[in-house]
């Protein structure tokens, strides 16, 4: 996922899949062209398919099998019944979710939220990684890189926890101001106005320096000689920079903007979850704490099934259509065409 | 911490209270209330029969259903399970835990299952998201032979059904007087076995069972207020409230006069989950006028700066750590908050540390305070419907054994574990060693949650707190009412679940919280109001006032 290249770019190149075409037996009289080019497409990578299939059968097992479950979204779901006996119900979920004013309010905040997040976060990894890369000091870079990722491995009650400690209205900052004649300092971890900017800033701490790791290995992929050339052509480094590297790390944006664009109604659950006391539901219901409040929370599974049903399709559309968009501009996007 | 836990659910479900008359709907949608409901008569029949027992004359006697309280710890302990219960039986159960989860089959564990003559693997379940591994067990069948199921978050679970189609019924072991057989489970309260009995049948095991139980009271640091030269506070209104906490405030100083006491005020204003307005209509708390006063006391009191800012900020973690740094002057917790453990952490953070209790008051400051009660127990336990009759008596005269008073060898071994190894015996009572706070300490409740005797105060090394606790519960347990549905386990209809769940109320999400912290206004929360009401709160009204009805008739309301 990290690699830029697609998949076909590493299967085996012709000699070998030659020399398995030529030992192939006919196959049976029955079998047309069509179905043989497809068995020896098979055999020729069986290696690699034996390969994927540990990863197939864990998405198989904790990916798609759990999916059979969502058929609750069509019943009055009963814990005891099952899926087997509880009662049908149609589209009954969705008509109440649709009509519900709260999950409309968690929808539209979680696309407010999203964009927001994802104007001000997704450049930051590569203005960060431009930056590191030249750095010229090796040793210097690789303990910037060491502090700016260590976060991502923090789990978000941390992250939440440290910034009350310093922006909370009892933390480091408003202590100060406190005691400095300041009678109410503001308290940037309560108020639902900014909350918006406190959850972006919240996430590039925690994942920028994470994210950069990629867009460093697309930059590492970028042959020096090009940087020569144009140097010795009389190109600055604004002007290398906008033709040589920014061009250089177009292919693995767009395939991250893609797959970001997939968790656009996924993210945050669990920094929501935990803030949503703190501004409130006004500014931090998103429609998977939405979901968990209602399915688990209060019992009404059907409900909260209904509701990441309704998710998990929107997702798949708007990677589609983010994907056919790339298409359009001529770059690979999540496969090649 | 467990308290808040405890209480969000609490008041998330409501009519979580306990059995009485046996009132049941079907699960399937039906609204109507089951007929044949029991009544007093029947109830008796399937109750276990009551027969005290008392070890050690208490120094606090209960007055009003308040917990007896002893000062000292009794030297001469008394056997009261004479052969070793088990017969060699292995059986697991799960019970919720707020702390640090000990090891599994350490030694305090092992000594137990000695003494226990059978091997009861208890595993401990994170307390903070124990209401969401409920509903996989039940679901998947994948249930334990013995599990806690807390009557707060009995709900979701809808649990006539649970009982019937997964657990174990008791009544043929229990009834009457068969409990005779086991005398510690028959010196337990009735009324904490009627927590357990669905669809009358008798299910559940009570642990923690108290006559006086409330869900909160309103506690103080004495030393903080002694050293700001207000000595002892007389609170006898909101407004004398207010002004203490006025005068107590100084955020410059990192001292913010209270907590989030919200979760109290039904105390001085007066409302209850269910409770009939001056026309004598049943409506919820959340149509009482009291609320609306409450939400812009406590509105007022956000606004005036003080509550503590992570309390406003919904940050209830380190509400204790606040309260023994003295951060907080005044906060709101359940009666487990003020014991030995209490005393030991607060004094450890700060030399001078006291935690009292105001006593119960009106809003207006005139009239008597009321305070409704809870059930009896919220805590209890269950057994697999897959274990045989003969492995239920083996287990019942293990809970026999875990059900053993105050003053007994049984409860020493439960409370304290072994002597030499996890306590020494000194003059103030059993103190607890390194290897008993990790293991007998830690995991006391975890026994306890399977069955327990009736709660007793003593706090080994605390008589103060002893003092202090039981004198204030002597004094307040007068105050206690049985609201509606008092001791009712009521199972909803599938169509009026979703609004029994009160979501939009919910005390850390919901519009309450939004409306003291000054996000939302009171003319919000009468619109959330309304719309709760119109999708199915109403029904859920009307189902409740069936009920209502039903009781009436069977003369028990």
């Amino acid at each position: 996922m990290t690699d830029a290249a697609t998949p076909t770019a590493s299967r085996p190149r012709a000699p070998a899949a030659g020399l398995l075409q030529v030992t192939v037996p006919p196959a049976g009289a029955s079998a047309g062209p069509g179905r043989r080019r497809w068995w020896a497409r098979l055999r020729r990578d069986r290696t690699l398919l034996i390969m994927t299939l540990p990863a197939l059968v864990l998405l198989a097992v904790f990916g798609y099998a759990p999916m059979l479950g969502l058929v609750m979204a069509f019943q009055d779901y009963d814990l005891y019944d099952g899926f087997v006996h509880s009662p049908w119900v149609g589209l009954a979920n969705f008509q109440q979710l649709f009509t519900d004013p709260g999950f409309w309010h968690a929808f539209w905040n979680t696309l407010a939220l999203f964009s927001v997040q994802l104007i001000l976060f997704f450049p930051v990894p590569i203005a960060l990684a431009i930056l590191l890369d030249s750095l010229l000091s090796r040793r210097l870079r690789g303990i910037i890189q060491a502090v700016v990722t260590l976060p991502h491995f923090f789990s978000f009650v941390l992250v939440v926890t440290i910034f009350n400690e310093v922006f909370g209205g009892a933390g480091l900052l408003d202590t100060y101001l406190r005691s400095h004649g300041v009678t109410s300092p503001f308290d940037f971890m309560t108020d639902p106005g900014t909350f918006k900017l406190l959850a972006t800033s919240q996430l590039i701490w925690k994942e920028a320096g994470w994210s950069t790791i990629v867009y460093l290995a697309a930059l590492s992929a970028i042959s020096p000689a090009l940087h020569e050339a144009a140097a010795v052509d009389g190109a600055g480094y604004w002007r290398r920079l906008r033709y040589i590297t920014l061009p250089g790390l177009k292919g693995i944006t767009v395939l991250l903007l893609i797959l970001n664009l997939g968790y656009a109604l996924t993210f945050g659950f669990e920094q929501m979850l935990i803030q949503l006391p703190a501004v409130g539901s006004g500014a931090a219901q998103v429609i998977t704490t939405f979901s968990f409040e209602n399915g688990i929370v209060a019992g009404n599974y059907s409900y909260g099934a209904a509701a990441g049903l309704f998710l998990g399709v929107t997702s798949v559309i708007l990677i589609l259509s983010a994907n056919k968009v790339a298409h359009l501009f001529g770059e690979d996007g999540l496969y090649r065409k | 911490m467990s308290r808040r836990g405890f209480l969000t659910a609490a008041a998330g479900t409501v009519g979580a209270v306990a059995a009485q008359p046996l009132l049941t709907a079907c699960g399937s949608g039906a609204a109507s209330v089951k007929p044949g409901a029991a009544s007093t008569s029947l109830l008796q029949r399937i109750l276990p029969h009551y027969t005290p027992s008392s070890l050690v004359k208490p120094d606090y006697p209960s007055i009003d259903g308040s917990p007896p309280a002893y000062l000292s710890y009794p030297s001469d302990l008394v056997r009261t399970v004479a052969e070793t219960p088990g017969s060699g039986g292995s059986y697991t159960g799960i019970t919720p835990l707020w702390g640090t989860i000990p090891s599994a089959n350490n030694p305090f564990a092992q000594a137990v299952n000695k003494a226990l003559g059978a091997t009861v693997s208890v595993n401990p379940a994170n307390g903070n998201n124990y209401s969401t591994i409920l509903p996989q067990l039940f679901s998947g069948n994948k249930l334990p032979d013995w599990i806690q199921v807390p009557t707060f978050w009995a709900p979701p679970l809808n649990f006539g059904e649970a009982a019937a189609t997964r657990l174990a019924d008791l009544t043929p072991y229990l009834a009457g007087d068969k409990v005779s057989k086991y005398p510690n489970l028959a010196a337990i309260f009735s009324n904490g076995w009627q927590a357990g009995i669905w669809d009358d049948k008798l299910y559940g095991f009570p642990s923690y069972t108290a006559g006086f139980n409330y869900g909160y009271q309103l506690y103080y640091r004495a030393d903080l207020l002694d050293k700001l030269g207000i000595g002892t506070p007389s609170v006898k209104s909101i407004n004398d409230l207010f002004d203490l906490a006025k005068e107590v405030n100084d955020p410059a100083a990192k001292r913010w006069a209270l907590g989030d006491i919200f979760g109290y005020l039904y105390q001085p204003f007066g409302y209850a989950n269910w409770m009939l307005d001056d026309k004598g209509n049943l409506i919820t708390q959340y149509e009482s006028p009291g609320i609306i006063e409450a939400m812009n006391w406590m509105a007022k009191a956000v606004k005036a700066g003080l509550v503590h800012p992570d309390q406003v900020a919904g940050n209830f973690g380190n509400g204790v750590t606040e309260f023994y740094s003295g951060q907080m002057v005044i906060v709101s917790d359940g009666s487990g908050a003020w014991n030995a453990a209490d005393a030991q952490k607060g004094q450890a953070a700060n030399k001078g540390y006291t935690r009292a209790s105001f006593d119960f008051f009106t809003a207006t400051g005139s009239g008597t305070p009321r305070m409704p009660l809870e059930a009896a127990t919220a805590w209890t336990s269950y057994l697999n419907k897959r274990l045989s009759a003969s492995q239920i008596e083996e287990i019942l005269r293990i809970g026999n054994y875990l059900a053993a008073p105050f003053g007994s060898v049984e409860y020493n071994l439960l409370n304290y574990g072994v002597e030499g190894v996890d306590y020494t015996m000194t003059g103030t009572g059993p103190k607890l060693t390194a290897a008993g706070t990790q293991y007998a300490g830690s995991a006391v409740s975890t026994y306890n949650f399977l069955v327990s005797p009736n709660s007793t105060t003593y706090n080994a090394g605390y008589p103060a707190v002893t003092k202090a606790a039981a004198s204030w519960g002597q004094r307040n347990a007068k105050y206690g009412y049985q609201p509606l549905f008092y001791e009712l386990n009521v199972t909803v209809p599938n169509n009026v679940s979703s609004a029994n769940a009160f979501t939009p109320f919910d005390p850390n999400t919901g519009i309450m919280h939004e409306v003291v912290r000054g996000r939302a206004s009171i003319a919000d929360y009468q619109s959330t109001l309304a719309n709760w009401k119109r999708n199915g709160g109403n029904k859920l009204k009307a189902f409740y006032e069936g009920v209502l009805t039903q009781q009436k008739k069977l003369g028990s309301a």
